[in-house]
């Protein structure tokens, strides 16, 4: 198989970035909440490359600290929808039926509201943090993965060797797990890639209204929030932030794109019959 | 005016040849490829799959894909250059019908549009005047209502219907060569003799020339006066088509009419399979190609082959004269079982019903002025028997209910009534593992019945596991005998699904069924999507397995021909009911049920000519079929007798051994009905 080389870039650059992030709190050139008034809003230089805040504090140190926590919201967020959808599309598919009913008009109630508004909902009954902006935003996006893999999970369950298992009285979990599952992986895996983009920008505009990590921890969105007062005398305070998160977001979804690319088997070179 | 064209064939290829780049280098598709119709004249061609036939076609339509290259000395079609001209010439002077109907017609676009497209675009006549004429084309076509018809969309037609609307868009603009792609593979039986009567009276009347690809020899040899065998993009034979099917001399055509499964002949012992598959392709054969699946092949056979010509016929084998009186080898049987006369019953079902309905809850309501969907009765009241180590043949065309019924004796469906009894104890809907352990199912697609993401070993020792039969080294070593059982070395162990080819596959699926040593196997469509000479090979082993393992099959399928080589009993389904069963010998003979003298009357056979006077043709098809009450065949029965068919539940009539036909026709009425399968 050949490996397609937008997958190469793509997973290149969200590496750096993930590096980045895991040793960002060691490496950073300046302490990321050190206030120095003297410092207030200097543009970028060699000293400071990305400039500073309205607090003096060195904004690459901040956004450096930060990348972790839209990286966690980005993955974390997704793993929980993957483990969440999954389960519940293939259960749907399997038992067909008033289970199907049930788990379908659910999810199609969750898919009614606007992805923000339901991240605010269930924020609105929480205190914030990075921990519940997560979970709001998993579960923002478990019905997309409920209805990704009912689909996928029906279109296998009509071929011959799911027929097979159930001709050897196999159960749902057997079924499920080793005949229908590695089959699956696939286009979930591609789903879950895009998916992911969609999660770190929902997770930023949740912090941006102040939803993520409160302050002084610094996160890209807050960051991007913070910024908007200086806007015409300091924009590198909230260009920085968002420079990153595009670059991130552009990454992932490359990687996405690439490894639909790899596993989508119409997408491969056929021969003629 | 004498014509100096008038002579010339209307196609003529000189020494076509085809070569398709892909990442694996240069597929040699076509080598050397010279054919040449006459006008009027109809040519065959024939071959398994991946022999070339469909590229012929592509290649004179000019409709390959980028890098397909073409090369050859000449291509004339009525004296123009076809390479330079093929754009303007297809959809005008030739047409084309593809094997499946409903793909080539486009679903969002009425019938009459699609069929006058051809006109407005290259007659230039105006919408009215095209619809116009597309409604008489679809008349001409034998559709009934064809206004009707005209106006409605590719889902509300059958598919011979379909077929007959996408006839009828190729001939719009008169061509006066049609090139027929496999055109009734995927009919039924039934409506596919309706589709040859339609061409061969086409032929007959306006005088199209034709080129006929197929892989089903009894088409060509009804519909075809040449016919040319292709083997891996070489053509092998080639000659007048009674001739070539009467005496063949390529050891490739002579091997694929010893594959084949004869409904004229009856059950008759073991067929002879051709070992092997298809050349790499990619790699150049300088002598004969077919030389390692050959069971005449000599050392000389590695030398190049000319296609010699003598006395109208063509071969290309040095030793066709040589091996002229050898029969092509027909492999020993394993095991020569004797079989008791009447074998002890094994499965019992009586009164199995099953019916389709929707269901999505919405579908279910009631609503002010929609009548909630009515259900569909697949399996009505099917009784049948199975004896120990005993076959009995299920045929029937697609929607007849025969692949339901299999998953109902199976209990992988959910019967709504009926009983079923496994040696005397009555199986539950929900039945104990040992009755799934002693059940088992072979499917038609081997592509699909297994997972593509477990190797061979897994697949086999899956069972084994589930039914606590063997663990470890003791399954390792099962599994390896399951192999040998089906006769693949014990390698294919590690391989995957996609590392083996459709037979190979077949058989995995078949060591799977195995691997639990069940008693009662159903097999359905086991071999149907088999080229002849793998299918001939699965049946021998089929038939092998019976006498070794005493397993008893329910045989499904719709190719009655099949069924009359394997099974003891046959069994005929129509809409949901059995109509007629009984010995297979008895079930080939009158007499018959009249469902069951059109099915044999329809199947093509090879050197059959003179049947077509006396063949019984159905009307419509399945689909077009009136309420429930009465006898269920009555609205195609060319035999009808009046209100008492649509009105009155047909008797059971009783012929000698277990022969039941269920028809108001009295016994002497039906014993005295033609033979169908003899030649006048």
């Amino acid at each position: 198989m050949r490996i397609p080389r937008t997958l190469i870039v793509g997973g290149l650059v969200v590496g750096a970035i993930c590096l980045l992030a895991a040793i960002g709190p060691w490496i950073v050139p300046f302490e990321p909440d050190a206030f120095s008034v003297r410092e207030r809003l200097l543009p970028p230089s060699a000293e400071h490359w990305f400039g500073t805040d309205e607090f003096g504090r060195d904004v690459f140190s901040r956004v450096l600290a930060g990348a972790h926590h839209s990286l966690l919201m980005g993955f974390g967020a997704t793993a929980l929808s993957l483990a969440i959808g999954v389960p519940l599309g293939m259960i749907a598919a399997f038992r067909r039926g008033w289970t199907e009913e049930v788990i379908m008009r659910g999810v199609d109630l969750m898919i009614s509201i606007p992805p923000v508004l339901l991240g605010l909902l269930i924020l609105a009954v929480t205190d914030p943090g990075l921990m519940k902006t997560m979970i709001a935003v998993g579960l923002v996006y478990v019905p997309i993965m409920t209805r990704v893999s009912r689909a996928v999970a029906l279109g296998l369950l009509a071929e011959d060797f799911v027929e097979a298992a159930r001709a050897r009285g196999e159960g749902a979990f057997h079924i499920l797990a080793r005949e229908i599952l590695p089959n699956a992986w696939p286009p979930l895996i591609v789903e879950t890639a895009l998916r992911i983009t969609f999660a770190i920008l929902l997770g930023s505009a949740l912090s941006f209204l102040g939803l993520g990590p409160q302050p002084p921890d610094s996160e890209w969105g807050l960051m991007i929030a913070e910024s908007r007062p200086f806007i015409s005398e300091a924009p590198w305070i909230g260009l920085a932030p968002g420079l990153c998160l595009c670059l991130l977001l552009i990454s992932v979804n490359i990687v996405g794109e690439g490894l639909r690319d790899l596993l989508d088997p119409r997408l491969r070179g056929r021969g003629h019959g | 005016m004498v014509d100096p064209m008038a002579d010339a064939p209307l196609l003529d290829i000189k020494r076509m040849s085809l070569t398709y780049a892909t990442q694996r280098g240069p597929v040699h598709a076509l080598q050397d490829v010279s054919l040449a119709i006459p006008r009027g004249g109809a040519m065959g061609l024939v071959g398994e799959s991946g022999s070339g036939k469909s590229s012929v076609v592509l290649a004179m339509l000019g409709l390959l894909g980028q890098g397909a290259e073409t090369v050859c000395d000449s291509a004339l079609f009525d004296g123009l250059d076809l390479r330079a001209a093929a754009e303007t010439l297809r959809g005008r002077r030739i047409g084309v019908v593809f094997q499946d109907p409903a793909a080539a017609l486009n679903p969002a676009l009425t019938i009459g549009f699609q069929v006058a497209e051809p006109l407005v675009q290259h007659r230039g006549l105006s919408r009215e005047a095209a619809f116009a004429r597309a409604v008489e084309l679809l008349g001409e076509m034998g559709i009934a209502r064809a206004a009707q018809v005209a106006r409605a969309y590719p889902h509300q037609l059958s598919g011979g219907m379909k077929q007959r609307a996408v006839i009828a868009t190729a001939l719009a603009c008169e061509p006066e060569l049609l090139l027929l792609d496999e055109p009734t593979t995927a009919l039924d039986v039934t409506v596919e003799a309706q589709i040859l009567d339609l061409l061969e009276e086409l032929r007959r009347e306006r005088g199209v020339s034709m080129l006929l690809v197929s892989h089903n020899l009894g088409i060509v040899d009804r519909l075809c006066d040449e016919l040319t065998v292709l083997y891996a993009g070489r053509v092998v034979e080639q000659g007048a088509c009674t001739e070539l099917l009467g005496d063949p001399r390529h050891p490739y055509t002579r091997g694929l009419l010893a594959a084949l499964p004869r409904v004229d002949r009856g059950k008759m012992g073991r067929l002879a399979p051709i070992p092997g598959g298809l050349p790499d392709l990619t790699r150049p054969i300088e002598g004969c190609n077919f030389e390692p699946r050959c069971a005449f092949a000599v050392a000389a056979c590695a030398l190049p082959q000319a296609l010699r010509a003598a006395d109208g016929r063509a071969v290309r084998c040095h030793r066709a004269e040589e091996i002229a009186g050898q029969p092509w080898p027909i492999p020993e049987a394993a095991a020569d079982a004797v079989r008791p006369e009447k074998p002890l019953t094994l499965l019992r079902a009586e009164g199995l019903t099953r019916s389709f309905g929707h269901s999505s809850l919405l579908s279910r309501l009631s609503l002010k002025g929609l009548k909630p969907a009515t259900d569909f009765k697949a399996v009505d009241g099917v009784s049948l028997t199975i004896g120990r180590g005993e076959v009995l043949g299920l045929v029937g065309e697609s929607g007849c209910g025969k692949s339901t019924l299999g998953r109902l004796v199976l209990r992988l469906l959910r019967a709504d009534s009926g009983t079923l009894h496994f040696e005397g104890k009555e199986i539950a809907d929900e039945p104990p593992t040992a009755y799934r352990r002693r059940a088992q199912i072979v499917f038609q697609n081997p592509d699909s019945s297994l997972n593509p993401r477990q190797t061979v070993d897994e697949a086999l020792r899956r069972p084994l596991i589930r039914f606590g039969l063997a663990s470890g080294a003791e399954a390792t070593k099962e599994v390896e005998r399951l192999l040998d059982l089906v006769r693949l070395p014990p390698s294919y162990r590690q391989r995957y699904p996609h590392q083996m080819s459709g037979g190979e596959k077949q058989r995995i699926g078949i060591a799977r069924a195995l691997a639990s040593r069940p008693d009662f196997l159903v097999c359905d469509e086991a071999v149907s999507a088999l080229d002849v000479s793998v299918q001939a090979a699965v049946l021998n082993l089929l038939t092998d397995l019976r006498d070794e393992l005493d397993v008893a099959y329910l045989f499904i399928s719709h190719d009655i021909g099949v069924v009359a080589h394997i099974a003891d009993r046959i069994a005929v389904m129509y809409r949901g009911a059995i109509v007629e069963e009984g010995p297979a010998r008895e079930m080939l003979m009158p007499p018959y049920h009249p469902y069951t003298e059109a099915l044999l009357s329809a199947v093509p056979v090879v050197g059959a000519h003179g049947r077509a006077a006396s063949r019984i043709r159905l009307t419509g098809d399945v689909s077009s079929a009136p309420g429930t009450i009465g006898c269920r065949f009555a609205h195609r029965c060319p035999r009808h007798l009046g209100a008492t068919c649509d009105t009155v539940e047909p008797p059971v009539r009783k012929f000698g051994e277990g022969h039941r036909i269920a028809c108001h026709l009295t016994p002497d009425e039906l014993k005295a009905m033609p033979p169908a399968l003899a030649a006048e």
